[in-house]
């Protein structure tokens, strides 16, 4: 079952169009990652599933529920992250978690035991200042914390990982690929190497539009065959091969680069004939980075 | 509700608000006494000069009554800083976007809406009754309470006006997304009821009427003379309360 859909929404600021027409749709227990540049919408469309903001068209669903906008009740299966949480500066890291077990109808028993199992989860325990001078990545993980809390169907992540140092960038990502037992991720980010690391599902934004989507395989295979990289012991043998073979691109003195699988054989064959010395034959995958930037210049 | 209640009241508390408030309203329900029972003294020690300058003064007598009117004085400086200070008190979540978190967890914006308004109004009755128990107590003390008339009824139309004033910050913090728009909204509601009660005609209708609490206490005026800007009050409140949840459910955060 898809936990969150949606269809051809659209949302324009005054003038201007942020999204024209994204349909797509998160499966149950997936880690979906939604990529695009900054400014590219993620935020928005982030905000319209929350009901945040009044979309201009299409239809969104959480849980099979449609969402609405204002009073919005399909929050209540939803956690969310924002991009620069903030919280009740005066209240300490415990107290603010506590609140959100409250708010949300928890009984107390459940919520003093999910505090310390959330505090512990994200390196707060020993935290007991309060929020008010908390670093921005300290607000990042209580916001993982506080997003989690109410054990939610769909936890949405605007740039989770930003605002964190390198270590702590890879507990979070930990986090979030452990919360897809219980939990369906959507998160949006501009990191592509985050994607390839935890995503299930991509969806990549552009210009308003979803330009590509699907499963990580599925989207490399979509955009580009994988290429073939050959790396020789002298410059002279490369500049050889390549005035020989025309489909081979030199990318520096002695490596060379083939797009057309089809001819490796007779590359290799000629290479065995002539007794060439080689140091390297790779075959190199399409990298997110590469797919991105083609999908955004077209 | 009651954890949103919790959270106004730790902030109240934590940011040094109530204090602030306790501190004023204290302060001003001691001052009204306390300067009534001055007067007297403070004329004596001013009259040798005063004598100079050609002007004769003669024994002051003060009783409850100059205390109560100097306590009627007070009140509406009590009022605006009671405003001043929770002015930021919705403009500063919109602000920093501390409501985030709270509404995508599903609480309802009318809880939220309410449970702030119901503090305040809370706050502000718990205000006003220390400053006058404070009057109050120190009156019977010094002097006779019994000399005022409806001195309750009186205290109630002034609270009641208090209500009137915060209704009006309530609603124009919905709509407002700075601090200095709800006190000028709230500032300019004030002034333009206070402007147009100058017309005799009007001013028995308009609740600027009901901080007219002297003339209560000395006789002048009776109960019955404060019912219809009683309902006008009770009205607006209600109206102002109704705007407020309507346009906060299609607030953007």
């Amino acid at each position: 079952m898809d936990m969150l859909t949606l269809s051809h929404i659209a949302k324009c600021f005054g003038e201007k169009q942020v999204l024209r027409d994204v349909s797509f749709s998160v499966p149950e227990h997936t880690v979906f990652g939604f990529v695009g540049k900054n400014g590219a919408g993620k935020t928005t469309a982030m905000k319209l599933i929350l009901g945040l903001l009044a979309g201009d068209g299409g239809e969104i669903f959480v849980n099979g529920i449609p969402v609405h906008y204002g009073n919005t009740a399909t929050n209540r299966f939803v956690g969310y992250l924002p991009d620069v949480p903030e919280f009740y500066p005066y209240m300490t890291p415990a107290e603010y978690l506590r609140f959100c077990g409250e708010i949300s109808g928890m009984p107390a028993k459940e919520i003093k035991a999910r505090c310390e199992e959330l505090l512990c989860l994200v390196g707060l325990e020993k935290e007991n200042g309060r929020i008010k001078g908390f670093s921005r990545g300290m607000k990042q993980r209580l916001g993982v914390a506080q997003a989690l809390f109410g054990r939610p169907k769909l936890l949405i992540c605007d740039e989770p990982t930003s605002a964190l140092d390198p270590e702590g960038r890879k507990e979070l990502l930990d986090i979030l690929v452990d919360a897809k037992e219980e939990t369906t991720v959507l998160f949006s980010t501009h990191i592509l190497s985050d994607v390839e690391h935890i995503c299930d599902e991509i969806a990549f934004l552009h210009d308003g539009r979803i330009v590509l989507q699907g499963s990580l395989e599925e989207v490399r295979t979509i955009k580009r065959a994988a290429a073939t990289e050959l790396e020789l012991e002298r410059s002279e043998d490369a500049q050889m091969i390549a005035s020989f073979f025309p489909c081979l691109k030199p990318i520096s003195r002695n490596s060379l680069l083939l797009e057309d699988a089809e001819c490796l054989p007779d590359i290799l064959r000629f290479l065995a004939d002539k007794r060439i010395p080689i140091l390297r034959i790779e075959r190199r995958e399409a990298s997110l980075e590469e797919l991105f930037m083609e999908v955004v210049r077209t | 509700m009651r954890a949103f209640l919790k959270k106004e009241w730790m902030e109240l508390c934590r940011t040094g608000r109530l204090l602030i408030l306790l501190l004023v309203f204290a302060l001003f329900g001691i001052m009204s006494p306390a300067l009534a029972k001055l007067t007297p003294w403070l004329m004596e020690t001013l009259s040798d000069s005063l004598a100079d300058t050609g002007l004769v003064t003669t024994a002051v007598t003060v009783d409850a009554m100059t205390s109560w009117a100097q306590f009627y004085k007070n009140i509406p400086v009590g009022i605006i800083i009671f405003i001043l200070i929770s002015s930021g008190s919705f403009t500063t979540e919109y602000q920093k976007g501390t409501w985030i978190p709270v509404v995508t967890k599903g609480l309802s914006r009318r809880t939220i809406v309410l449970a702030k308004a119901l503090m305040i109004f809370a706050v502000w009755t718990a205000l006003y009754l220390l400053c006058f128990g404070i009057t109050y107590g120190y009156n019977a003390y010094f002097w006779d309470n019994g000399i005022a008339e409806h001195l309750f009824f009186a205290a109630v139309l002034t609270w009641l006006f208090g209500v009137w004033v915060i209704a009006f910050l309530v609603f124009f913090s919905v709509i407002s997304r700075s601090g200095t728009q709800v006190l000028l909204g709230v500032g300019g509601v004030a002034v333009g009821v206070y402007l147009l009660s100058l017309f005799p005609k009007l001013s028995t209708f308009l609740p600027v009427k009901l901080i007219d609490g002297m003339s209560l206490l000395q006789g002048g005026n009776y109960p019955v003379d404060y019912y219809v800007s009683i309902a006008a009050a009770g009205l607006m409140i209600f109206l102002c309360m109704i705007l407020a949840v309507v346009f906060f459910d299609k607030k953007r955060l």
